[in-house]
């Protein structure tokens, strides 16, 4: 046996119907010579016919530790574990969820166990929204929500049903929601794989890339959604201390509403490049190699999260400019 | 030449001149299987070993391994069930496979896994998902019991008439006075894996998903929490006399002493066979001696008695590649140490180890 890398896991949500499963036999089905696991949710729809499918029964575990957001997904522990001890090594798992689950379990997982962290990497989420019902989905569950929040790429699927003009008000809802998405317009799932799998969006090395997809037009403001994202950006480094105590704080004390935050920083007397991406409480960061040579030294900040007006976020980030 | 060195001499010498010595490891005869080796046990004066590729061997020192080929997937638990092993894996199997290689299938359960299995005096129990299936009494069909989580681990304590069963939120314990299976709860937040009874009945211990172990005194369901390991704890074993609980997750194998009225309540544990900078992944008890094995991420073993002052002696160098099992025959004559990569190393013990003459 040669030594293992990290097996790639990419999650797939979206309500029941959005067209997850048609997705999975996609790609399943494909001539592309890789070797893929998928975890299913036992109330899924019928008809994934495949000798790597593994059951899952979606148990979110509340870590014993004092953070009341660490949750993870223990039957995903289970069965990446038994999954990394075959004989066939794997190229990818993709793991379903049911319609209705929050993504950050998931997500979490991966940062808090370390096997887990070890022998797979979280590749990105991928959620399948259905053009015609996304819109009342999102007034109505705050699941829906949560997904499009969570997601790396939107799958917006079924746009052969909706005008244009219905397709340009889902977009802005879910740009409104998480400008960094990236979204694939389809008719029956049919988007290149590569446009889906193996996207690497949690590396560190993918944040340097984030560049917020905002919109030319003024949108029109007739729902309120309750998921929003802002973000900050300073030619002023930052103070590291200063910092530090902001953002711990924030973390520890709102980090409940905060989905997903990413962001580059500079601070003052640091060479190198200081970034970050997080879910909920739980962040990975580190040094990232000195800026690019005559390029501006821009620290850059995002948020995805309910009730960010409430945070002080912009005053925060303010006060750790160094001066 | 080796018999003019005591092991402990031997300890220093690799220590003063960190001389790349393993004895065990030249007089062993090593095997790589094709997939992660993922359990053993010791069953008369042989082992088995369970392989993600569904295979179970059987070694010993009189023969050549027996091999069969009895999951269709990867072997996830085995427990000794008389000169048999029962087995359970991803193929939803429940098997029993002898030491001359005869494969008899128990129960199945489809596309379900078979994550957990224990035996105690002809009783035996397997669990798949949040079920546990226990046969008992010659009775052909299994009682299903039924919990609240996924099931993390099985144990039947010596007498076999007590079953713990692990889950999120603590353990169960079945128990039969008289003539049905009869639960009791021992709570404690968060997710339990592997479970066990101490050797004499009074304390269950479990590894949590924390990086720490948890264990209740069963006469009064007081807490043990037995917590600051810098990893998980995947391995624990009962070892000596006193007994220690022996634990994988540190840089050392560390030792919790269960004597006395009160166990390791307001004490420190011994912590011996240490290796800097590097985790223990699996600890074995030497058969009737006071000391243990602990296999590192490292693939290295170390083998110390349990006393703070031991010099321990390695057992095998290091390999880059984690040790997932290690098991003994009864008279530890042989020592088997499977790593994640499927490489094996089967080789006879020194008469030094056997004779506790390292300490």
């Amino acid at each position: 046996m040669q030594p293992t890398e990290q097996v790639p896991v990419t999650v797939l949500t979206g309500f029941l119907g959005a067209g997850k499963t048609t997705l999975l036999n996609r790609i399943l089905t494909e001539q592309h010579g890789r070797r893929y696991a998928v975890i299913v949710n036992e109330f899924g729809e019928e008809g994934i016919d495949n000798d790597l499918v593994v059951d899952a029964d979606e148990e979110v575990f509340e870590m014993n530790n004092g953070c009341i957001c660490c949750t993870v997904r223990g039957d995903l522990i289970r069965i990446l574990g038994g999954l990394m001890k075959r004989a066939d090594q794997l190229d990818a798992i993709i793991v379903e969820t049911t319609g209705l689950a929050d993504p950050a379990p998931v997500a979490q997982t991966f940062f808090m166990d370390q096997d887990v962290a070890d022998r797979t990497k979280l590749d990105a989420i991928v959620t399948v929204a259905d053009a015609v019902h996304l819109s009342s989905q999102l007034g109505e569950h705050h699941e829906a929500e949560e997904q499009i929040a969570f997601a790396d790429v939107v799958l917006l699927n079924k746009t052969d049903l909706v005008d244009v003009n219905s397709l340009e008000g889902v977009e802005t809802r879910i740009r409104k929601i998480n400008p960094y998405t990236k979204i694939i317009r389809t008719a029956h799932c049919e988007a290149p794989l590569e446009n889906i799998l193996g996207l690497d969006a949690f590396s560190l090395d993918r944040v340097l890339e984030v560049e917020p997809d905002f919109l030319d037009s003024d949108h029109d403001h007739e729902h309120d959604d309750d998921v929003t994202s802002v973000s900050f950006v300073s030619d002023t480094p930052l103070d590291l201390d200063k910092f530090e105590t902001w953002f711990g704080n924030l973390l520890r004390t709102k980090g409940q509403d905060i989905l997903r935050s990413k962001g580059i920083i500079e601070f003052l007397g640091v060479d190198e490049r200081y970034v970050f991406q997080g879910v909920h409480m739980l962040m990975d960061a580190s040094p990232m190699g000195a800026w690019p040579e005559g390029k501006p030294r821009t620290s850059r900040m995002v948020f995805i999260g309910r009730n960010l007006e409430d945070m002080n976020l912009m005053e925060g980030f303010e006060g750790c400019k160094a001066t | 030449m080796q018999s003019n060195l005591t092991p402990n001499l031997l300890g220093d010498l690799q220590k003063q001149f960190d001389l790349n010595i393993a004895m065990t490891e030249i007089r062993g005869k090593k095997f790589e299987l094709r997939a992660p080796v993922t359990c053993s046990t010791s069953i008369k004066n042989s082992v088995a070993v369970g392989c993600g590729d569904g295979t179970i061997r059987f070694l010993s020192s009189k023969s050549d391994p027996i091999v069969s080929k009895t999951h269709d997937g990867v072997v996830l638990c085995m427990t000794k069930a008389d000169d048999a092993v029962l087995t359970g894996g991803d193929d939803g199997r429940l098997k029993r496979t002898s030491i001359n290689g005869e494969v008899e299938e128990i129960a199945s359960f489809g596309t379900k896994w078979v994550d957990s299995v224990a035996e105690s005096n002809g009783t035996f129990a397997c669990s798949s998902e949040r079920n546990v299936y226990l046969w008992s009494g010659n009775r052909e069909a299994p009682i299903k019991l039924e919990h609240q989580s996924s099931v993390g681990g099985l144990a039947f304590d010596a007498s076999g008439r007590r079953l713990a069963v692990s889950h999120y939120g603590g353990v169960t314990i079945w128990e039969r006075p008289k003539r049905r299976w009869k639960s009791s709860v021992l709570a404690w937040k968060g997710f339990h894996g592997a479970v066990s009874f101490s050797p004499d009945g009074k304390y269950v211990v479990t590894a949590m998903q924390e990086n720490a172990l948890h264990g209740w005194r069963l006469r009064d369901k007081g807490h043990l929490a037995m917590s600051g390991y810098p990893a998980k704890v995947k391995s624990f074993a009962w070892v000596g006399e006193t007994p220690f609980l022996t634990t994988s997750g540190a840089d050392s194998a560390v030792c919790w002493p269960f004597d006395g009225k009160f166990g390791p309540m307001e004490r420190s544990p011994v912590c011996v066979a240490q290796k800097n900078a590097q985790i223990s992944t699996y600890v074995q008890g030497v058969p009737g001696q006071n000391a243990v094995f602990a296999g590192y991420k490292d693939g290295s073993v170390l083998l110390a008695s349990i006393n703070e002052h031991s010099e321990p002696l390695t057992i095998r160098n290091a390999t880059g590649v984690e040790v997932t099992t290690i098991s003994t025959t009864q008279s530890a004559s042989h020592i088997l140490i499977g790593d994640a990569q499927g490489k094996i190393l089967w080789a006879p013990l020194s008469q030094e180890i056997r004779h506790a003459r390292y300490v």
